[in-house]
């Protein structure tokens, strides 16, 4: 007679599942310091773990103290913030259009909140962060309005591929408007050149600091809602059926998207691909279950994005690789990966 | 189809007459018109100015703005797709990073070898999305999606080569890759005419197979055409007119596409008839984003490749918009 697995026994796996994933999450949680101690370390200058350590217990003012406090652990920081906020910003859009190819850099959300900062700058004259975040966010929603916009209307609904056109046609209006802009900015230009492709460099205390309680909130409010995340996923009618209030939480979670996406460009620039390749990444390893997916991508996305970074300033000498490229390099053949394997076809 | 086609050559002359009489310098066609009859009454100043810099501006626009708009009506008759454009095949990123290695690594100066650069540039790049975007044969979706990614590949390699190579070529290669007409040269204009007139002649030979494209590759094939080898030769075609004119004037985007999208709707599906009065659309276009760019905010000036993404990419998203009851 076969045994059938019965209730209690899909719940004790369910359960030991449960488990080894908190487990690993804790794991990936107690890695973010070590890992962040060893990029305050990379760069031209050798830093000893110690130096990390004496200049925030007992700063003396000296060369080492000075560079490990105002320019590489705020740079560590900001790319611990971005990377989060992206990533989870990421798999929150994949949840809400249930489109392989949600992020936002493809979907022009990052576009967006550039392009808004670089307006604000130039032509308005803001120039401290917690100012311009605000024309962050408003460029972060409404690029991601106007994608959606062109991509979901319509009889045949939100092919992978329309959705990927219109984020790549609105991408391409904001960052011509923003070149444009810049051309005639010399000053701005020089100040912004590394920034538009998406940099970590000369980030300082002083700017991240403002933007830093934004994207807090939006990660918390991504974690608490992640249930939400988990049934918008299962798309619109399966949601309602389970007696979601689609236009609630889509509302909810657009602000959450805008809120993360246009704090991490504020500091980082439109760094693209985090949002893309990490929820995918965290989806291979836990599965479907967005309740798992947001804090997992949290985690990962920071962890990425801080490597990233490192790598790209001391993997050739001299020279500062955006993390914006290097993470176009990572994530540009991720994305062909998913455009051959991944997609449906269609003809 | 005459009617058209008297349009656009007014325009051209227009805009032509138009872009002699703007600029820095006061000068104009009437100078050239004096110097004709009394070579003495015009100063050499003016003379130089007219000859030397507004006059193969001019007519580099022209040309870049025929040859893409020919390449983007070829893109669209081989892929069946009216949102097809060199642009989104990653064509133009192709050409751009092959002719920034060319212009930064290399030191290429001569625009001949910069013309080989980009085709070579962009052929590779077509090679690779193909390849890339083959399973079983070619979806559209798989192009469209590749072609995206593999632009942006294409762009963080030049922007690696922008940062790590010497900065006054850099500096160079940065203008021209925005798409401008800066600094364009008789030699210039006379290297890419001599180069397109090969893809031009063959692609107004090849318009009767150009219309059969457009039933599907089984009609085509049941009224005779080898598809296969047909595609392939005008892919080849359309990478030598894009890549020409990028290496010439760097990427000047979506001409490819409203070029032949605004032919044939003037004009219908004939590629007879399409293919010329798209090039001249196309060349109308790049003249008028050209002569804007120079003179909206004179004296700076915005490279005509972000006037043409600026007043293009609207364009394409109100195509985006109007066909969105229909399939990708």
């Amino acid at each position: 007679m076969i045994a059938l697995p019965s209730q209690s026994d899909i719940q004790r796996a369910g359960l030991a599942a449960d488990r080894i994933k908190t487990s690993v999450l804790v794991a990936l949680v107690l890695m973010l310091p070590a890992i962040a101690l060893w990029s305050i370390m990379q760069g031209k200058l050798a830093i000893t773990p110690g130096d990390v350590v004496s200049a925030h217990l007992a700063f003396d003012g000296s060369r080492i103290h000075v560079i490990v406090q105002t320019i590489r652990v705020p740079r560590v920081l900001a790319g611990l913030l971005a990377g989060a906020a992206l990533a989870v910003a990421g798999a929150i859009m994949q949840a809400m259009t249930n489109n392989p190819l949600a992020s936002p850099g493809l979907f022009g959300v990052n576009a967006g909140a550039a392009f808004a900062v670089v307006m604000a700058m130039s032509v308005l004259g803001v120039d401290a962060s917690a100012a311009y975040v605000w024309y962050a966010f408003a460029g972060a929603a409404l690029a991601g309005a106007a994608v959606l916009a062109l991509g979901t209307t319509g009889k045949t609904g939100p092919g992978p591929a329309r959705l990927a056109l219109a984020g790549a046609v609105i991408t391409a209006f904001l960052t011509a408007l923003t070149t444009s802009v810049l051309i005639f900015d010399v000053a701005l230009l020089d100040h912004l050149r590394l920034w538009t492709a998406g940099s970590l460099g000369g980030r300082s205390m002083p700017t991240i600091a403002p933007v830093m309680p934004y994207i807090v909130i939006g990660l918390l409010a991504a974690f608490f809602v992640r249930h939400q995340v988990m049934t918008l996923s299962l798309g619109i009618d399966t949601a309602r059926s389970l007696g979601q209030s689609p236009l609630l939480w889509r509302g909810l979670c657009g602000v959450i998207v805008v809120l993360l996406a246009g704090g991490a460009v504020s500091i980082a620039g439109p760094v693209g691909f985090v949002g893309l390749v990490v929820p995918h990444i965290v989806r291979m390893l836990v599965g479907v279950d967005y309740r798992w997916i947001i804090p997992f991508s949290a985690v990962a996305g920071a962890l990425l994005l801080v490597v990233a970074d490192a790598v790209g300033r001391s993997a050739l000498e001299g020279v500062d690789v955006p993390v914006g490229v290097t993470m176009a390099f990572v994530g540009a053949p991720f994305f062909l990966y998913l455009a051959r394997y991944r997609l449906g076809r269609s003809p | 189809m005459k009617r058209p086609l008297l349009v656009s050559i007014a325009a051209i002359v227009f805009l032509a007459l138009l872009g002699m009489a703007f600029g820095d310098h006061e000068a104009g066609v009437g100078d050239l018109l004096r110097w004709w009859w009394h070579p003495d009454a015009v100063d050499p100043m003016t003379l130089t100015v007219l000859v030397d810099f507004r006059l193969p501006r001019i007519a580099l626009a022209g040309l870049v703005g025929a040859s893409l708009a020919l390449a983007g009506a070829i893109t669209q008759a081989v892929m069946r797709n009216p949102l097809a454009e060199p642009g989104i095949l990653g064509l133009n990123s192709g050409a751009a990073l092959a002719a920034m290695v060319a212009i930064v690594m290399i030191g290429g100066n001569s625009s001949f070898y910069l013309s080989w650069a980009g085709t070579a540039g962009a052929l590779a790049m077509v090679g690779l999305v193909y390849a890339i975007a083959w399973r079983d044969g070619i979806s559209t979706t798989q192009l469209i999606l590749v072609g995206i990614g593999l632009s942006t590949l294409a762009g963080a390699f030049i922007t690696v080569i922008s940062i790590i190579g010497n900065v006054r070529d850099v500096q160079r290669a940065l203008i021209w890759l925005n798409g401008s007409l800066y600094d364009a040269t008789w030699a210039k204009v006379y290297g890419l005419a001599v180069w397109m007139i090969l893809p031009v002649g063959l692609a107004m030979l090849l318009s009767r197979e150009l219309d059969l494209l457009r039933y599907g590759e089984d009609t085509a094939r049941s009224l005779g055409q080898k598809a296969h080898i047909v595609r392939s030769g005008l892919i080849i075609l359309c990478a030598m007119l894009s890549g020409a004119a990028i290496s010439a004037t760097g990427i000047v985007g979506f001409v490819g596409l409203i070029g032949p999208h605004l032919a044939r709707a003037t004009v219908g599906h004939g590629h007879a008839r399409l293919l010329p009065v798209a090039a001249l659309f196309g060349a109308v276009l790049v003249m008028a984003a050209d002569f804007i760019g120079r003179t909206i905010i004179a004296p700076a000036q915005i490279p005509a490749g972000l006037m043409t993404a600026i007043l293009g990419t609207p364009y394409f998203a109100y195509l985006l918009w109007k066909g969105r009851n229909a399939v990708v």
